[in-house]
């Protein structure tokens, strides 16, 4: 070969290896395939989770055979769904159903509840619509709540509940509602369910607190609720005039990205919510939150 | 009989229990947990002297009332829980045979006078009888003691099994049965435990110094039902081939038979046990059962004499009842269910059964068998306490099973805006007022639909120069309704920031109501 055919090979050779990606850019990407945070609007409760599933890769993605899943909504009061209290149940029976199409081998669905939990569980409807797909619903026994080293800033140590921890894998369902400590109550705010001990003294300092007691709480998928938002008197609402029917889903594999999104529903920054402020303050961000890759999809009515 | 008889026996003890096991969340009305305390014969007769009129919904007592004087005591023998019970103690204890406990038959005449001093006291109008009554005890030791009991044995040896590795499953899987069937969602914990468990446990106790005794010389629904059997039809014949062996009267559990005199029976008494014919030898059996038109009449044991005594201890007593230090403070803790009476015809209904208690545990929880504050009566009556629970907002099941309606049964959205008591502040206590940090626990929680705590925001400035801004809650009094979450949830681990006195409480009058 002349020296002079081997340069020109070679160029066309680099250019062509060069415009390579131009032709399957996706394939050869290093980055991650599937959106950060994916919001989808305007469906109800199972369309939406598809929706956001097909985004976020499938369940399979997150739930692989055999794993125990715990399903964490909202189930704090004894309020019936339209009240946006607690968790949309449809939404919650539609998650169980995925985690075992995923091949999960248990899935179970509890809550610390503020009322007396036989309440809870059935006005929500919850209860119902988890045990329809299989779902193992049980109250929290006090029994198995183990008191687990933190060693954070302000909680050295904290009683958490053991189903949670032992876990193969997490999927937060927190519904998007008022709360008049820190605004709102999302994603963070939702792992309190699987905290025991005497909650309240965590609403002193809340952010901080919060956040030590989170980094051992961090869950594999993060689904919010925002079928139906509570806008005022929060958590508890009981007035159907400060619920917004929203019919959205903002999901995540990042529960401080999903709630920074979420929180566009209620119209606050991210400043303005402490414990999110602090939880980003620790880093217990996996995206950057200045730069979020969020995918928006309104489903066709 | 005998066999008819412990049938009978069982099947009731078991119908109440499980009528007392489904007093829960979520209760059906339905089948009403409170109808075993309407079987009790002495409610009609002080439900009479309190309204002066026959009421139905004591039908199945009237029932055994209506049978009564034919019949006898049959309901001691035959239906009464606690007599169960205490047959089961008997044989447990070995309480002595009928002859050596004889010698405590002068002590008859004290079920009488219990059951007229309770008269006299409930003629002016102070209602005593419901500490004595068989089926209250009865329910009272299940709810506060032999329940309780239960729950923690089952509770703690199926947790204990589960550390065992290849039992950890199995006895998982028995404890989400015996939750969901059985035991209640957490264990109760009650306050006056002590004094009802002496209670009961003297009752149960004396089976030792004799069979029944309780019913024999206690009872004051035995003495009721006595008092109508005197003349009872269906007799006990004893045939001139008896040789007076004695053995009927040896086995007699209520000594209704009088020594030397086989051939008569106490009717006042006899419980018909039926246990002397089954002692009577197979080879004379002399004994036969049978209705007699013409019977004979047993009198009461109780003298003129001491009817005198009884009348005027009772007056005394109802003095003394009047006399004692009317504390205005004690009653700041007299939370009362939603629906009660006003506070002195509550007394007077209340037979302190404390199935109210017992339902309540399945919900808030608040609800405990009050102790003694300023007078006897204050005794066992239903107080909330909401440092140990609260009054659930969604929940009526209180009046839905009160068996005399000393609660009312009221509309849940009537509930809903019943206030028990109203919400205060201490600002010497509460988190925000105190140490000027965020809490707001007790906002969260309230439960009306526009809440009845609301908050200020204000800046404090700290001790450095800076400034904090920082959530100073307060209670709207119109929208509060009393029901306590906020100081049961309040974080403060000893007394709370915030507490619910009778303040604003609304009793209902059946009089004036509607």
């Amino acid at each position: 070969m002349k020296r002079r055919d081997f340069l020109k090979a070679t160029a066309v050779g680099a250019l062509g290896v060069n415009l390579l990606p131009l032709t399957y850019p996706n394939k050869l990407k290093a980055e991650d395939p599937f959106p950060q945070v994916v919001w989808v609007e305007n469906g109800e409760p199972e369309q939406l989770l598809e929706a956001a599933l097909r985004e976020l890769g499938g369940m399979n993605q997150f739930v692989s055979k055999g794993d125990v899943v715990v399903v964490k909504p909202n189930i704090g009061w004894a309020k019936k769904p339209e009240f946006a209290a607690n968790t949309n149940p449809d939404l919650v029976g539609a998650i169980v159903k995925e985690c075992y199409t995923a091949g999960a081998k248990e899935v179970k669905v509890f809550d610390n509840t503020c009322n007396a939990w036989n309440r809870c569980y059935q006005y929500s409807g919850i209860e119902a619509a988890a045990r329809q797909y299989g779902g193992k619903v049980t109250q929290t026994y006090n029994h198995r709540y183990k008191n687990i080293r933190i060693n954070g800033e302000a909680i050295k140590e904290w009683s958490l509940y053991q189903d949670y921890l032992e876990a193969d894998k997490i999927i937060n369902v927190p519904i998007a509602k008022h709360h008049s400590l820190d605004r709102v109550t999302l994603g963070l705010k939702n792992l309190m369910g699987v905290m025991g001990g005497n909650r309240g003294s965590l609403h002193s300092n809340f952010g901080q607190k919060l956040a030590d007691i989170n980094m051992k709480l961090l869950p594999t998928l993060t689904i919010i609720d925002a079928y139906r938002i509570l806008v005022a008197n929060g958590p508890t609402g009981g007035n159907l005039a400060d619920v917004r029917e929203k019919k959205t889903l903002v999901a995540s594999t990042c529960t401080v990205s999903a709630d920074v999104t979420a929180l566009k529903l209620f119209g606050h920054k991210m400043e303005q919510v402490q414990h999110i402020r602090i939880a980003t303050e620790r880093g217990m961000n996996k995206f950057d939150l200045n730069n979020l890759q969020v995918k928006t999809i309104r489903l066709a009515s | 009989m005998i066999k008819a008889r412990k049938v009978s026996q069982l099947v009731f003890l078991f119908f109440f229990i499980f009528l007392f096991i489904r007093a829960r969340y979520p209760y059906e009305v339905s089948l009403q947990s409170d109808l075993f305390l309407r079987f009790s014969p002495l409610i009609p007769l002080f439900d009479f002297i309190d309204q002066w009129k026959i009421s139905l919904v004591f039908w199945p007592a009237l029932l055994i009332l209506l049978f009564t004087p034919f019949l006898g005591r049959y309901f001691c023998g035959w239906i009464c829980p606690l007599g169960t019970t205490l047959d089961a103690t008997s044989h447990v204890l070995k309480s002595p045979p009928g002859r050596l406990a004889q010698k405590w038959q002068k002590l008859r005449y004290l079920k009488f006078a219990l059951l007229a001093g309770s008269i006299i006291l409930a003629l002016f109008s102070i209602h005593l009888w419901g500490y004595l009554d068989p089926l209250s005890i009865f329910n009272r030791a299940l709810t506060i003691v032999f329940y309780p009991l239960a729950t923690f044995l089952i509770d703690h040896s199926l947790i204990g099994l589960s550390r065992v590795s290849f039992l950890e499953s199995p006895a998982y899987g028995m404890y989400d049965f015996f939750k969901s069937l059985i035991m209640p969602e957490q264990q109760a914990h009650y306050q006056q435990l002590f004094w009802i468990a002496l209670f009961i446990g003297i009752i149960l106790g004396l089976e030792k110094v004799s069979r029944r005794f309780w019913c024999r010389y206690l009872c004051p629904a035995g003495a009721w039902l006595g008092f109508l059997s005197q003349f009872r039809f269906y007799e006990r014949i004893v045939g001139e081939e008896c040789p007076v062996c004695n053995r009927c009267q040896t086995d007699c559990k209520m000594n209704a038979i009088p020594e030397g005199n086989v051939k008569e029976t106490n009717k006042v008494e006899c419980i018909e046990c039926f246990n002397c014919g089954a002692a009577c030898p197979s080879k004379i059996n002399a004994i036969t059962y049978r209705w007699r038109w013409k019977p004979y009449h047993t009198p009461i044991d109780y003298t003129r004499r001491q009817f005198i005594t009884t009348s005027l201890a009772s007056i005394g007593t109802i003095g003394l009842l009047n006399l004692g230090l009317n504390n205005r403070s004690a009653r700041a803790t007299m939370i009362r269910p939603p629906g009660s009476l006003p506070e002195e015809a509550f007394r007077d209904r209340c037979i302190r059964c404390l199935l109210c208690v017992r339902i309540c545990e399945s919900n808030g929880g608040c609800l405990q068998p009050d102790y003694i504050r300023t007078n006897l009566t204050d005794l066992w009556l239903p107080a909330a306490n909401m440092r140990e629970g609260y009054c659930e907002y969604n929940c009526n099941l209180c009046g839905e099973i009160c068996p005399t309606d000393a609660i009312m049964s009221l509309d849940l959205e009537v509930k809903k805006k019943t206030p028990l008591g109203l919400a205060h502040f201490d600002h010497n206590l509460c988190i925000p007022y105190a140490r000027h940090e965020d809490c707001i626990v007790c906002e969260e929680h309230c439960p009306t639909p526009d809440k009845a705590i609301k908050f200020d925001v204000k800046d404090y400035e700290l001790a450095d120069g800076t400034t904090r801004m920082v959530k100073y809650p307060y209670v709207v009094k119109d929208l509060c309704i009393g029901c306590g979450i906020c100081e049961n949830k309040c974080p403060l681990v000893g007394a709370p920031g915030i507490f619910v006195t009778p303040e604003n409480e609304k009793r209902f009058d059946p009089l004036n109501w509607i």
